[in-house]
């Protein structure tokens, strides 16, 4: 109860130039390859997707507190998902965060899953992204089956109630349909060029 | 000087170090997403209400808050008040006290304590409010919700937003 009182909302963000996409659930989730930031490998989904029952792409960033807030979780998901057959990638479209610094931060927190960088973030403005953390799950076919946050308790890993992105991903490996399809994802403004 | 006019320059210093502790000493208080119309909007009927939501993680709040005290000094305080409400984590708020002492923002400023930070924005604005900030609302004299301004703003467009909602009587 105690954990519960001290954890706290962090909503956020993003403002200045909206994107115009505004991908809804169940549409086609546009396809992109980008440059892994740590070994320069190109990432591309339509392989992801061909590979894996879905893929949870996450944008996120190295020095956004929300972001890092769940590092810890992500790392873990991903770790834990792969071995179920979905693959997460991450994607970097902050301009600030170069690819050195996003390579050390994904290797400094663990990240199993390759972390791509959108450089002219227009990978973000495809999908509409706007914050870090933000989560697209795309199925096979490319459709989207989730759109939005990883859970609500930034503060505090230990007291998630409702861990919407796990909810997804079980919910697509046992074949069923997504119960919360469209959560509000929190987090900070991707700082777009 | 004599006695009245010594009285009237203590009251004006007192005035003003009252004004000034307003400003940046005030402790920012916690709001629940139940508590947000009753603890923030209604008190504040029988003036425009502007309630400007941000984090000091956030660049562009940091940088429309000068706009917004620049704004607010424009008008009378019996006539328009401005509130904050921080969306920074609880682990944070010695940051935005530390943040509104530095700035000297003079407005009060509340925390959302959300364990469900989803709650919170659907308590405020759920048609309207993606959980982005800066966001700010604009309430009228009689505390209906009047005008949404998302993202950054300048001092032209709060005080426009002010102006519209005094003209707008009620």
């Amino acid at each position: 109860m105690k954990k519960l009182l001290v954890v706290s909302s962090v909503l956020l963000l993003a403002a200045a130039a909206a994107p115009a996409a505004d991908l809804k659930i169940g549409a086609a989730a546009p396809d992109f390859t980008l440059p892994s930031a740590s070994d320069g490998r190109m990432v591309a989904l339509k392989d992801l997707l061909a590979k894996n029952r879905a893929v949870a792409v996450i944008f996120v960033a190295t020095k956004c507190p929300v972001s890092n807030a769940y590092n810890g979780r992500m790392a873990a998901l991903g770790k834990e998902y792969a071995a179920k057959g979905i693959a997460v990638v991450g994607i970097n479209s902050n301009k600030a965060e170069l690819a050195p610094e996003v390579a050390a931060h994904a290797k400094e927190h663990g990240f199993t899953f390759p972390v791509v960088k959108d450089e002219g973030n227009k990978v973000a403005d495809a999908y509409g992204a706007q914050k870090t953390p933000e989560v697209f799950v795309i199925s096979p076919k490319g459709d989207l089956l989730y759109h939005g946050r990883i859970d609500e308790s930034q503060d505090d890993p230990k007291g998630v109630k409702s861990p919407d992105l796990r909810n997804a991903l079980e919910a697509i490996l046992a074949g069923k349909p997504v119960p919360a399809a469209e959560t509000k994802a929190f987090g900070c403004t991707i700082k777009r060029v | 000087m004599r006695p009245a006019a010594r009285l009237l320059a203590f009251l004006a210093v007192a005035a003003l170090a009252a004004s000034a502790r307003t400003a940046a000493a005030e402790p920012v208080k916690l709001v629940k997403p139940e508590q947000y119309k009753a603890r923030i909007v209604a008190p504040k009927k029988g003036r425009v209400l502007l309630v400007n939501f941000w984090a000091t993680w956030c660049d562009p709040c940091r940088e429309e808050m000068p706009a917004l005290v620049a704004a607010a000094k424009k008008f009378p305080a019996k006539d328009v008040a401005v509130v904050l409400v921080s969306v920074d984590s609880l682990k944070a708020t010695p940051a935005v006290e530390k943040y509104l002492a530095k700035e000297k923002v003079p407005f009060v400023c509340w925390q959302a304590k959300s364990h469900d930070p989803q709650n919170f924005v659907d308590a405020v604005d759920k048609e309207g409010w993606s959980g982005a900030v800066p966001y700010t609302l604009v309430y009228s004299r009689a505390g209906a919700l009047v005008a949404k301004l998302a993202g950054p703003q300048s001092e032209q467009a709060f005080g426009d937003a002010v102006k519209k909602a005094l003209a707008g009587g009620t």
